[in-house]
């Protein structure tokens, strides 16, 4: 495809690598939107990236946050969000690489979104084929930061971390940052008093051919880094069985294309967010006909 | 050719489409489960819960119901959705409905057709549905057309003419004691399958003999 032209998507800051990807030095050859971009590790701490179109190259902004490497095409980008988690001393942060999925980034949010199929997906793991229930939650669209969050949301789980060691009933708030980013927040299993933060932030390749980055800011004195990264990315890879074989991969946003139910609330949220930005990239009846 | 959606076409033997399970077909660019309950007849639907679009040749049968693997929802055989285990207590409602397609399973072979009406032609006439063996399915790289007329001219051995018996079926005599029936099934612009069963005495007998016949008209095909 040629370069999206949706002024939604192109003003969003996007992952393109994660942080320690590219030796110092190095440089790799990817995509955001259909643009081939070409990232550069200039030094320890810095990068650049470009946007390449045949011989010409154009400098993007670059960020580096929550262990990703962040550009966008926009002049007037949405700002990174912001995720205090990730600044306490105590927290293990790790990054868990990236997966790449062929599907719209939508469906990864609300599959990320979706407690309903813990006990059919990650059954034992994050759910129970005996315990399928989605109780009521509450979700908002909160203005002041231009944010859907999910709240008091519950979910039996047999194993809800690497750090349990028993069923719980864990507590989630889920947060939609910007259409291509979403996190939760989830009790800790050994101090109900924190929360863990567990991040995907999605680069956008094409329209149906995205990188997930994984960012997350842990409470766990024990698991070792890699014990954390195989947790997740079993979860994730179970997951990306589901998300590739979703039809259509474009998100339809006719609320009579695919019908929803009350544990969807997050989803029917988000989907009518994305309506009223009135964002094309990768949505179904935005297409040239 | 582009499949006439009024029109019956072989999909499947009857005897690929195990009990409890559910299976991936393509038909004219369109996805289709075909399942089976634990008994009962196979079923033909879009391969796409209504939910979220998740494929339902990836569900599991439980009775003759089929579940969507993603989150459970369970389709009994026309169609509608009997539960949503998210909320185990509600009721759904009648609009939530897998899309299902006309089925009949006649000569050992699954014939379904895109449209659900009573539009065109019937199902090919060849007598009794009793004594049907299958033969195999075979995958062709070529557009439907050219397999058909490969077929027109195809030699299984010491036959008669073949005859069609719809637009896209054909019946072979062999002899007095065989005849062999073949379904042509478009899956799309570039690949077509073929279900073939044969009727008579030496029906089983002959089985692989006709098998490898086949194989070499695809050859044959897929060659030119």
């Amino acid at each position: 495809m040629t370069v999206t032209t949706d002024p939604v998507a192109l003003n969003q800051w996007v992952p393109c690598a994660w942080d320690g990807q590219i030796p110092v030095g190095g440089s790799l050859d990817t995509m955001i939107f259909g643009q081939p971009i070409h990232v550069q590790r200039t030094g320890e701490d810095s990068y650049r990236v470009a946007a390449v179109d045949g011989t010409t190259e154009r400098e993007l902004p670059v960020q580096v946050r929550y262990t990703c490497v962040f550009t966008t095409l926009g002049d007037t980008p949405r700002p990174l969000p912001e995720i205090a988690e990730f600044d306490e001393a105590d927290r293990r942060i790790t990054g868990c690489g990236n997966v790449g999925v062929n599907t719209s980034p939508y469906r990864l949010v609300e599959n990320f979104l979706d407690m309903a199929h813990f006990a059919f997906i990650h059954t034992d793991v994050l759910g129970a084929l005996d315990q399928t229930e989605v109780l009521a939650y509450r979700t908002e669209h909160r203005k002041e930061v231009d944010e859907i969050w999910a709240i008091d949301c519950t979910f039996y789980q047999p194993a809800a971390s690497k750090a349990a060691t028993g069923g719980q009933l864990t507590r989630y708030v889920y947060r939609v940052m910007s259409p291509f980013s979403v996190m939760l927040y989830k009790n800790v299993v050994t101090d109900p008093s924190r929360n863990d933060a567990i991040c995907v932030f999605i680069q956008p390749k094409r329209e149906t051919e995205c990188l997930a980055y994984m960012p997350m800011a842990i409470v766990d004195e024990v698991s070792t880094v890699g014990d954390l990264i195989d947790f997740q990315q079993s979860i994730f890879l179970q997951d990306r069985v589901i998300l590739e074989n979703q039809r259509p991969a474009l998100l339809p946003l006719d609320p009579t294309s695919e019908l929803p139910t009350r544990a969807d609330a997050s989803s029917i949220a988000y989907r009518r967010w994305l309506k009223a930005m009135d964002i094309r990239f990768g949505i179904l009846e935005k297409q040239a006909a | 050719m582009s499949v006439a959606r009024e029109l019956w076409t072989g999909v499947a033997l009857d005897d690929q489409i195990q009990a409890a399970s559910s299976n991936p077909v393509i038909l004219d660019g369109q996805a289709l489960a075909v399942w089976r309950g634990e008994e009962g007849p196979v079923r033909v639907w879009e391969d796409r819960c209504p939910h979220r679009g998740m494929r339902l040749s990836f569900g599991f049968v439980r009775g003759e119901t089929l579940r969507c693997i993603y989150h459970g929802w369970t389709y009994a055989t026309d169609g509608q959705c009997l539960a949503i285990p998210a909320h185990p207590t509600l009721a759904p409602p009648k609009t939530i409905c897998a899309s299902t397609y006309p089925s009949e399973t006649r000569y050992g072979i699954v014939w379904t057709k895109l449209d659900g009406g009573s539009n065109g032609a019937a199902l090919p006439d060849l007598g009794p549905d009793e004594g049907w063996e299958p033969v195999r399915s075979l995958f062709v790289h070529a557009a439907a057309s050219p397999v058909l007329e490969a077929l027109l001219n195809c030699d299984l051995g010491q036959q008669g003419p073949v005859h069609m018996v719809a637009e896209n079926a054909a019946e072979v005599e062999i002899g007095p004691e065989l005849r062999v029936l073949v379904a042509v099934h478009a899956m799309d612009d570039e690949r077509t399958a073929l279900h073939a069963v044969a009727r008579g005495p030496r029906a089983a007998s002959e089985r692989a003999g006709l098998a490898r016949r086949l194989e070499r008209l695809r050859d044959d095909i897929e060659r030119a």
